[in-house]
């Protein structure tokens, strides 16, 4: 299982890698534009005054990977406990989290289960949909992510943070003579939704590829605890072994020593 | 003919065209073609069918969408998903068709995404037939 979890974990980090390209682009098309538009036009810039709050936490389906899943639970609640529980949408992300928010009766919105050994790229627009809607909706006036960050094998932290409204930095006013079709307003409009739509697919592959660490880990651990137990537990049914044969010898000698003195 | 470099950019992989001659794509206002030496543009994509000419013969790839970058050096296709004409497989694009056609009829999903899956759907379908 060690094994099955590190060829996982180097898929999803090969993912991740391939992931940036396309990011890096997008997010670079939209610092270009950003300076020329109307922010106003943009409800998912759109800064609110804020009532409700969406939590999208993301855990695994599976158990058996040490403490990552109960670490990004434990600060997700810890976070939406300090807002107040009636405050707050969840959406679920891995069996794991709808397991926990639902039997302490938060408010779920949306579960996504059942996903993760297929992981595509539609399940991250999916997820992303689902979550824009809300936030359009005004049913919530900010979405955070709870996630888990992959840093390296040893080492994933959990990671809190606002993914709507989108925060884009000032970028320098561009005045290149570029050509725009149809028009840089309906460009950006159609930009800002697929940049979300990425950073839910890294959210999603950062998560996958932390659980998959952690497995490991936790695996490793496992099979050198297993091999402990087997060095004491040997060590104990040797001495159980060597004294039955004591006492057995010493029932023949006795025995024998009591037949000679007769 | 002059030709110029073409690049695919999806979220999990970058797919090097190599050297095209004409590519044409769906615009949102309908559908342009870009030959060598095209003007610096960025051009938002719809839902549609793409055709690339290289060496003289046609391909085509389905698409839900994206963005044209192009450049001097070389066009960008920020896409979020494609499939090849022959990579879709007909029967499957076929019956995904028919349930969004029966979910258009449904009033519980929000009307644009079901306009969409409807839109996507029968695109692929087109595309599997070229």
């Amino acid at each position: 299982m060690k094994m099955v979890a590190a060829a996982k974990m180097r898929r999803a980090q090969e993912r991740m890698e391939e992931a940036r390209p396309y990011e890096k682009r997008l997010t670079d098309l939209i610092n270009n534009l950003l300076p020329d538009v109307d922010r106003d036009l943009l409800d998912l810039l759109d800064v609110r005054e804020i009532n409700r709050v969406g939590y999208v936490v993301v855990t695994s389906d599976r158990g058996m990977a040490g403490s990552f899943n109960t670490n990004v639970l434990k600060v997700a609640q810890n976070e939406i406990d300090a807002i107040g529980k009636e405050k707050v949408d969840v959406f679920c992300i891995g069996k794991k989290a709808r397991d926990h928010f639902k039997r302490r009766d938060y408010n779920i919105i949306e579960n996504h289960l059942d996903f993760w050994n297929d992981l595509n790229f539609g399940d991250a627009i999916q997820i992303g949909a689902g979550v824009i809607s809300h936030f359009t909706n005004h049913h919530v006036d900010e979405i955070h992510v709870v996630y888990n960050e992959f840093v390296n094998v040893a080492t994933q932290y959990v990671e809190s943070e606002v993914l709507l409204p989108l925060v884009f930095e000032d970028a320098e006013k561009q005045t290149v003579g570029k050509l725009y079709e149809p028009n840089k307003d309906d460009i950006i409009k159609s930009l800002i939704p697929r940049h979300l739509n990425v950073q839910m697919w890294k959210y999603l592959l950062e998560s996958y590829a932390s659980e998959q660490a952690a497995r490991m880990l936790a695996m490793e651990n496992a099979t050198e605890n297993a091999q402990e137990m087997i060095k004491d537990l040997t060590l104990e049914f040797n001495k159980a072994r060597q004294a039955a044969i004591t006492t057995e010898m010493l029932e023949i000698v006795s025995g024998a020593e009591a037949l000679q003195s007769e | 003919m002059n030709s110029f470099k073409l690049e695919i950019v999806t979220p999990t992989k970058i797919q090097d065209e190599g050297q095209v001659e004409h590519i044409r794509c769906p615009g949102l206002d309908g559908y342009f073609g870009v030959m060598a030496n095209h003007r610096e543009a960025i051009i938002g994509l719809g839902v549609g069918e793409i055709k690339v000419t290289q060496n003289g013969k046609d391909h085509f790839l389905a698409t839900s969408g994206g963005f044209a970058e192009i450049t001097k050096e070389k066009v960008g296709l920020l896409l979020e998903t494609y499939e090849q004409a022959e990579e879709i497989d007909a029967a499957r694009a076929e019956a995904a068709l028919k349930r969004a056609q029966e979910r258009k009829d449904a009033k519980d999903v929000d009307v644009t995404r079901k306009d969409i899956s409807l839109l996507r759907a029968a695109n692929r379908l087109k595309v599997s037939k070229r």
